[in-house]
């Protein structure tokens, strides 16, 4: 017999709310710590900016909610949700989850990319589109590799687009690192996907992303924290 | 003279606002800020609705524009402004 709360014991779940703290907090704290120059400036690029950190948070939230449901009715993967009593909370919190970190990443290209696309506002409206489609597909789709596709897809696009502004603004801008750093960013966001949707598949990997994934939203903070000058 | 960017024309128009002593007639401000009058009434609209500029009516009716506080808090930040917006490529 399993001995009482179990699930919150194993030092799995402590890791996990620790990550999930963390980046939460950093997000929130970039969020914040940028209200100010957004409500002077009304700059869009830092509106979009601010957004996207809101909506990992949020992401985030969902995603540590997703690992507790698993851990709290013992289930394996994603796939079990049909198996738990309250069959809505499952696929709702993974509807959740994939919606709204997809934003997130869909917001952060957008804030580098609004000038380029002349602030056109349609661009978010597909956006939403596709991240409504991405949280659909993967509650009704039951292949891992499925959703695996979509999402290395989705990752490559966003990584060409964001290269080529990059490239673009290389030439006016030079000792610029943090190309670097979004790009781990996105690639980490696949990582903490894959993490979720085929949770055996980079199991022996798990702290490592953890730790390097709030590196990364650490490095943004401390950024934002020092340019923003608070 | 390379072309201003929006934000570098709010800080340009605060700026003249400021260094007259915190009161200008809108003549003088027009002149000094390099815009064409079309330009400058889009400029200056914005300004109020931000609430980074008001009006002011002087002695025998005449108006005078100064800055809110939230105007000299822009002038304070815009450099951490500016600078944000180029490390996060915006």
């Amino acid at each position: 017999m399993r001995p009482p709360l179990e699930f919150l014991m194993p030092s799995q779940m402590g890791a996990e709310l620790i990550y999930s703290f963390v980046i939460i907090v950093c997000s929130l704290m970039v969020y914040y710590g940028t209200k100010e120059l957004y409500e002077l400036s009304s700059h869009k690029g830092i509106r979009y900016f601010r957004k996207a950190f809101l909506f990992f948070a949020i992401a985030y939230f969902f995603r540590y909610s997703i690992r507790f449901i698993l851990s709290f009715f013992h289930l394996r993967t994603i796939h079990e949700f049909s198996l738990i009593v309250f069959r809505p909370i499952g696929p709702l919190t993974l509807l959740f989850f994939m919606y709204f970190s997809s934003m997130a990443v869909f917001y952060l290209l957008y804030s580098v990319m609004w000038k380029r696309w002349n602030g056109n506002s349609k661009m978010i409206c597909i956006f939403h589109a596709v991240a409504v489609i991405i949280a659909l597909a993967s509650i009704i789709s039951r292949r891992s590799d499925i959703l695996l596709g979509i999402n290395l897809f989705l990752f490559i696009l966003v990584s060409f687009v964001y290269y080529i502004a990059h490239k673009d603004s290389k030439t006016k801008k030079k000792g610029h690192n943090l190309y670097v750093v979004y790009m781990l960013l996105f690639i980490f966001w696949v990582l903490n996907l894959i993490d979720i949707l085929i949770p055996s598949f980079l199991q022996q990997f798990q702290l490592i992303i953890y730790l390097a994934s709030s590196g990364i939203f650490l490095t943004i903070l401390y950024k934002v924290l020092k340019k923003a000058g608070n | 003279m390379a072309k201003r960017g929006k934000l570098e024309i709010m800080k340009d128009i605060l700026r003249i606002i400021q260094e007259n002593r915190n009161s200008i007639k809108p003549t003088p401000l027009l002149r000094k800020s390099k815009l064409s009058s079309l330009r400058f009434k889009e400029y200056f609209i914005e300004l109020i609705d931000k609430n980074l500029i008001k009006e002011i009516a002087g002695k025998k009716g005449e108006k005078f524009i100064s800055l809110t506080d939230k105007g000299f808090n822009f002038l304070e930040k815009y450099k951490n402004i500016i600078n944000f917006i180029e490390e996060f490529e915006l």
